[in-house]
């Protein structure tokens, strides 16, 4: 079952879920809104065809996010929990104007309690603003046993690149 | 927990789930099929502001069809008015509009509690590619919810038509 805006705030006061800093008037019928980070991660390819990471610090002004470029974003909150699963979804504001919040990657890792990193990425260029809020988060129930997030991303502040490590990769496998 | 398209229509029955007009025919084991509506919008400007009212132009869907142009948003209005205040709406596209790389929405695919009107989805395409005015274009799946609910009573509330970005609206709320 998903949570509904209240049940997320009531959960919130029982410490089952974490969202630091909170705002009461983030929350939706059924997800709570988070802002964006100020410091974004453009990813781009060098001669190496290694991926490269130029940081951008978004100003008062704005920055325009263009086409055909991925930038790697943080939400400004802590999120987590022990208890729920999560969904992480763009706002309806901003898949209007043609920006993706993630690729297809969805789903939290349960039991992480991190600045989630956002894969941002848009159809026309976008200008977009320090602290805005940028996506909103649904939390759900689960059936089974479950140990919790244990993997590479558990404690992320800020944005993090992809940590997948291809050096021993066979191919053939 | 999901419904299933058995379920889905009894709840169409009892009035816990909205859906005009309801056809039995688009129902899925565990989704609804909707159709496209026919009214478009697009940005004038190429370059969006999330923080400004960036204008919009009205265009026709041709009888012939809308060539999607990949570099656009196109706003357009599912044909079936849906919502519920019971179950939560989740929309994606269909395996078959998928599969010609075209997006329904951008990452915006949960609908609140009481949202109930022709929804604006956010038409995207990898490549160019012909959509018709009421085709089956997305499903939509229901949700059981978890506490005490409140409904929807935001910006885009009631709306028939295809609804552009109102983002503008939510900057006097950002505390730094």
């Amino acid at each position: 079952m998903i949570l509904t805006g209240p049940e997320i705030e009531y959960s919130l006061k029982w410490g089952e879920i974490t969202i630091e800093p909170f705002n009461k008037e983030q929350i939706n019928p059924n997800s709570y809104n988070f802002c964006l980070l100020p410091t974004i991660l453009q990813v781009t390819l060098n001669e190496n065809n290694e991926s490269t990471y130029e940081t951008i610090e978004l100003k008062e002004e704005g920055y325009v996010l263009m086409p055909h470029i991925l930038y790697l974003a943080a939400t400004r909150e802590i999120i987590g929990t022990n208890n729920y699963a999560m969904t992480l979804l763009g706002k309806s504001s901003l898949g209007r104007l043609g920006l993706f919040l993630n690729a297809t990657a969805d789903l939290g890792h349960f039991g992480s309690v991190s600045q989630w990193t956002l894969e941002l990425s848009v159809v026309q260029p976008l200008r977009i603003y320090p602290h805005m809020e940028i996506g909103q988060i649904a939390f759900w129930t689960q059936q089974g046993h479950y140990k919790g997030y244990q993997g590479k991303y558990l404690k992320d502040l800020g944005p993090k690149p992809s940590k997948e490590d291809f050096t021993n990769y066979d191919s053939n496998r | 927990m999901i419904l299933t398209g058995e379920q889905i229509e009894k709840s169409v029955t009892n009035g816990e789930i909205i859906i005009e007009p309801f056809d039995k025919n688009q129902l899925g084991p565990n989704s609804y099929d909707f159709k496209l509506g026919d009214k478009c919008l697009i940005y004038k400007n190429a370059e969006l502001d999330s923080a400004k009212d960036n204008e919009v132009i009205e265009m026709p869907i041709p009888a012939d069809g809308l060539l999607l142009d990949p570099s656009k948003i196109y706003l357009i209005n599912t044909f079936e008015t849906m919502g519920s205040n019971t179950f939560v709406p989740i929309i994606r596209g269909r395996s078959s509009i998928g599969r010609l790389g075209i997006f329904i929405d951008i990452t915006a695919d949960l609908i609140d509690l009481g949202s109930i009107n022709r929804w604006t989805l956010q038409l995207h395409s990898v490549m160019p590619v012909k959509v018709y005015k009421g085709m089956l274009i997305g499903q939509v799946t229901f949700w059981a919810a978890k506490g005490e609910k409140v409904f929807y009573n935001g910006k885009y509330k009631n709306h028939e038509s295809p609804v552009k970005s109102f983002s503008h609206k939510d900057f006097k709320n950002i505390s730094q």
